[in-house]
């Protein structure tokens, strides 16, 4: 109501009331962009509006909306049938890889412990009975993790990666705190992808 | 595109809901797959894993929603999506366009069976050990 | 980090320069100082120094792989070149001496295509071993690559290859990848001028040269160690901290070595709780920058055998654990049960002075004096301090012109001494006798006999060293605490007086010089003669005792059948050891690189160690088991945190907390005229324990429980079986 009175109370607004001084120049320029006017005073006008007044008018174009997007494709995905997509270069649960020969690549030079902003790599490290640098503890702490994927980028020997596996929900917190031997059993597990992603991947590193 | 009376009652959509329930495999098929997976749909079965997961594509249908998989019986409603396995995640993720069927992974003798999540199996679920030495030893009296 | 360094020492290398050569200790004529510009800066030096000492000075650091300040000059490595005006060539600072009006450009183009060209050089041969190297982080080659070095390189590795060399073993404490030698050298002089032992060399020329043994033989030395902390690449690292950690996750502690009585300066390098390594922290006046292998290789032993909790001997006559309260409980009733002139303490050798005064208060307040050492002493020497410490310092033996020993091998009981003793051999004409074991000292001395009787001979004059000896200006006799057991050995401390006392009155030797020093071997010896302690447990024998409280005494000088058939025996201390066995309650103590302690060493200087990891288990830090101990037992110690303990140990002697300093002694004169003249000589074999480098890894209870110690001792016994060990007959002068 007060956007109508606006237009005729418009004079009143433009410069004669607010001032006192008598020096105002009336404002005239002004462009309004309210709603556009519901009736525009003809009958053919007010008829129109009234009628769509009581007949509900724009609801029922509602409701053809409505049931022409029943009949639409939805745009939902049907999730765990059908999956989003993802890259390459995702970033999800880590895994430590082995060479084809079945020795694990990490070599424990703490490269990927120093840069993860999070602290979340503990590493301790050992000589192994057979003389190599290896570790005995590797922990991810998944729960600080910030997946930020600059561990795989430090790793020299492309030991630690981040899989494409986003899937791992735990019920309990304990459970995200992996050690060096679910991570390991992760890498073994997906290494097929693993491979295949870091084979598309690998130029760009 | 100009469209017919049939187009305008929707028959043309009804033909073609009887053709797909018709591929599925018949009103019975149809309405399992409605009630397991909440779709009526078909596609052209791209491979079928290890573990029973059937693999389909219909390229018909937008981006992420034209390949998906089809779990076994055996799992009925309890269908997990980590039970896809490794070498089609990466297909059915729009990682790739390739399959395990026309490009079949290379796996080293080392590489373990996928297994799903298994968090809410208390028996099976990874809790976490310390897999470092203990760092003082103490003293045994004799 | 070689270069934050370097200007503490160049005082050193000046106090050092200024003694050398002249046996006089009359202060030299001030050279006249010639001016320099670095970088267009003017600045006055002394005239022998080289450019790269007084870019230091200047504040100016110039990288370098060779030179090392406390070896002689090599110039191979050839990275410290700079511009010098005038000159077409680079020119090697670390070897150039100053001139008038040079002037040197350390920033100039040609110096960095230099450092450039260097470092190209040196990384083309260098394998790619970062990730797995143990010196990464903390890597003279890395950090001067970054600093200096180009961004890319010439060499193609695909085409021409990198050479390879093989490993070399020279022992179970020094890891070899030779691969990574950058052929500094710094490890051959070191072995050739430090440790003594010439068997590092180098072999093959240009891109074949190859440094090592030659031959597979054992680094023998015990002093072995320091090359780690010497090669600035990856070549030579410690075997037993191989791949535990990255110097960047470790915390730096610094604190006080107690494996022998020299106090060497140490950092503790420690990781959430685990103690990882020690390496040397500088002190020019203690143990210059080295630190024998004992102190850095043992301690691994603090992770084995750890008393952990306390237990209390039961019924059956086995230990079993328990809690605080029933061990102090029983502790303090025998205590308060037990009449006062039937306790006895006996305090071992890593035992902290707070603790020692501990103890002493609390038996001081059960009317008990019986507090021993478990090492000898003779006991009415101990009222003057400059009895039983040096009181001319460790430093001293560098500006000494005569040298005698007696009774000791400051090789294994002392390897930081005898370093020094070495330095001094190597750049004076120092002439060292000894009296005792005829074994390889890594310098050449007089022998005198290994029977005291020589001494008399010495006082007398009779023979070339005794001649020299009485008629230096800067005499030291140093004797071992060893020699000085029983009656004879205080006869022979007091023969040693007289002869000190002659040399100080012969009006020959300076006035500053007090001549006689002793050589502790146990860390906390010296501390407890300050506070008090009775050294030697022959105390013991004479009345029976019913309860006997072990401060760390693991040596074996009191057993069971020494004491009352039920004597009740109390155990403290941090390893399980032979007091541990023989103790009714084990009250678990913290190690030294567990509590914030002090400690005396053999010059009487008192230094703070700080606290690195916890004590583990439900050990305590020692001062505050007996502080609790005294509580429970009704008559509670007046002290509860470390300063009010340390309030109290300055009320004895204040020394004890001036932490650092050495104070000077005074009573020299009084004690020779007290003690006890006789004109006999003493007649005792005083050939010391400890004559092979087999003997001296393994003498207290930390030690023992190392397996690391147990492997290096395996090693270097085994060495005497091959033919290629030889015992140098001449040790040549620098």
């Amino acid at each position: 109501m007060a956007l109508r009175s606006g237009i005729k109370l418009s004079g009143i607004f433009s410069g004669r009331a607010v001032v006192s001084t008598p020096v105002a120049s009336s404002r005239s320029n002004y462009k309004y962009v309210g709603m556009p006017a519901e009736k525009d005073g003809t009958l053919k006008g007010d008829l129109d509006y009234g009628l769509n007044n009581v007949f509900f008018t724009e609801l029922f174009r509602g409701f053809g909306v409505m049931l022409g997007h029943v009949f639409m494709e939805p745009a939902t995905i049907n999730y765990p049938f059908e999956k989003g997509p993802l890259s390459s270069r995702f970033r999800g649960e880590h895994a430590l890889r082995r060479y084809p020969s079945g020795e694990e690549r990490c070599i424990a030079c703490k490269l990927c412990e120093a840069i993860c902003p999070a602290q979340a790599i503990t590493i301790e490290a050992e000589v192994r009975p057979d003389g190599s640098r290896r570790t005995t503890t590797y922990d991810i702490d998944m729960t600080k993790c910030i997946y930020c994927g600059l561990c795989q980028e430090a790793c020299p020997v492309d030991a630690i990666v981040e899989g494409p596996n986003f899937e791992y929900s735990t019920e309990t917190h304990e459970e995200l705190l992996y050690n060096k031997e679910k991570l390991l059993l992760n890498g073994d597990r997906w290494e097929p992808e693993l491979a295949a992603n870091l084979q598309s991947e690998y130029l760009y590193r | 595109y100009q469209m017919g009376v049939k187009e305008l009652l929707g028959l043309d959509k009804l033909a073609k809901l009887a053709t797909t329930v018709q591929k599925i495999g018949g009103l019975r098929a149809a309405l399992k797959q409605r009630y397991l997976m909440d779709v009526t749909r078909t596609g052209t079965l791209v491979g079928e894993d290890k573990f029973g997961n059937k693999y389909f594509e219909d390229n018909s249908y937008f981006m992420p929603r034209n390949r998906w998989v089809v779990y076994p019986d055996r799992v009925w409603l309890d269908y997990d999506a980590t039970q896809v396995a490794p070498e089609w995640h990466r297909w059915l993720h729009h990682i790739s366009d390739e399959t395990p069927t026309t490009n079949p992974p290379k796996n080293e003798k080392w590489v373990l069976t996928h297994e799903e999540n298994s968090s809410i199996f208390p028996d099976k679920k990874y809790t976490p050990y310390a897999t470092g030495r203990t760092k003082i030893q103490g003293w045994k009296p004799q | 980090a070689v270069m934050h360094r370097l200007g503490r020492s160049l005082v050193a290398r000046g106090m050092q320069a200024s003694r050398r050569g002249n046996a006089s200790n009359a202060p030299a004529a001030a050279p006249e100082k010639i001016e320099v510009f670095i970088d267009g800066k003017k600045v006055l030096v002394d005239p022998g120094l080289t450019i790269l000492q007084a870019c230091a000075l200047v504040g100016v650091d110039i990288p370098r792989f060779c030179y090392h300040d406390r070896l002689s000059i090599a110039g191979n490595c050839r990275m410290c070149l700079v511009e010098v005006e005038k000159s077409v060539k680079p020119v090697a600072s670390c070897a150039m001496p100053v001139m008038k009006g040079m002037k040197v450009k350390t920033n100039s183009e040609l110096t960095k295509k230099a450092r450039e060209g260097v470092m190209e050089f040196l990384l083309v041969n260098h394998p790619l071993d970062c990730p797995i190297c143990d010196q990464g982080g903390e890597c003279d080659l890395q950090d001067q690559s970054v600093a200096f070095g180009s961004d890319r390189s010439r060499h193609q590795c695909g085409a021409d290859g990198k050479r390879a060399v093989e490993d070399k073993n020279i022992g179970p404490l020094v890891k070899t990848v030779m691969t990574r030698c950058i052929q500094c050298t710094r490890c051959v002089r070191f072995a050739n001028e430090v440790c003594g032992v010439p068997d590092f060399g180098t072999t093959g020329r240009g891109n074949e040269m190859q440094i090592g043994t030659y031959v597979e033989k054992l680094f023998a030395t015990e002093l072995s160690g320091n090359v780690i902390d010497l090669c600035p690449v990856g070549a030579l690292t410690s075997k037993p901290y191989s791949f535990t950690a990255r110097p960047w996750e470790t915390r730096k502690t610094e604190s006080v070595d107690v494996m022998d009585a020299v106090g060497s300066n140490i950092i503790v390098s420690h990781r959430t709780g685990d103690l990882l390594r020690v390496i040397p922290k500088m002190n020019d006046e203690v143990n210059e920058e080295w630190i024998s292998d004992k102190t850095r290789f043992a301690i691994d032993g603090l992770k084995n055998q750890r008393l952990m909790q306390p237990m209390v001997k039961g019924e059956d006559g086995v230990l079993r654990t328990t809690n605080w309260e029933e061990a102090l409980f029983t502790v303090a009733s025998k205590l308060r049960q037990t009449p006062a002139d039937e306790k006895a303490a006996v305090v071992g050798g890593m035992a902290d002075t707070e603790s020692m005064v501990a103890l002493r208060d609390l038996f001081h307040r059960f009317n008990s004096e019986l507090l021993l050492t478990e090492e000898e002493f003779p006991v009415g020497a101990t009222d003057f301090r400059s009895n039983y410490t040096m009181p001319d310092g460790l430093a001293a033996v560098e500006s000494c012109d005569a040298l005698l020993l007696v009774g000791t091998n400051p090789r294994y009981e002392a390897p930081v001494l005898n370093a020094r003793i070495r330095k001094s051999y190597l750049y004076s004409d120092v002439e060292v006798g000894v009296i005792g074991g005829k074994t390889d000292l890594t310098y050449d001395y007089a022998h005198l006999g290994s029977n005291t009787k020589a001494l008399d001979d010495v006082t007398a004059g009779k023979g070339d060293f005794a001649q020299r000896f009485l008629s230096a200006k800067r005499p030291m006799i140093i004797v071992g605490a060893a020699a000085l057991k029983g009656d004879k050995g205080a006869a022979l401390l007091s023969k040693l007086q007289q002869l000190a006392d002659k040399i100080r009155t012969s009006g020959k030797a300076d006035k500053d010089v007090k001549v006689l020093n002793v050589l502790q071997r146990l860390a906390s010896q010296t501390g407890a003669l300050d506070l008090g302690y009775q050294p030697g447990t022959s105390a013991i024998r004479k009345r029976p005792v019913k309860f006997l409280y072990l401060l760390g005494a693991d040596e074996g000088a009191v057993n069971r059948q020494q004491l009352a058939p039920d004597a009740f025996v109390v155990y403290q201390g941090h390893q399980g050891d032979a007091g541990a066995s023989m103790a009714d309650v084990v009250l678990p103590g913290a190690a030294y690189t567990e509590k914030d302690a002090s400690y005396v060493n053999t010059e009487g200087r008192s230094q703070k160690g700080y606290l690195a990891v916890a004590p583990p288990g439900d050990a305590r830090a020692d001062w505050k088991i007996i502080r609790a101990l005294s509580e429970v037992a009704g008559k509670a110690l007046p002290y509860d945190d470390i300063k009010e303990i340390r309030g109290r140990l300055s009320e004895i002697a204040p020394h004890l907390v001036r932490f650092g300093d050495a104070e000077e002694t005074s009573f020299e004169s009084t004690a020779a005229a007290v003690s006890e003249k006789s004109s006999s000589p003493v007649d005792v074999d005083v050939t010391a324990s400890q004559s092979t480098l087999a003997d001296f890894y393994m003498t207290n209870a930390v030690t023992r429980a190392s397996a690391t110690m147990a492997e290096a001792r395996k090693a270097a016994l085994k060495e005497k079986d091959n033919e290629y060990t030889e015992t140098p007959k001449k040790h040549a002068h620098a």
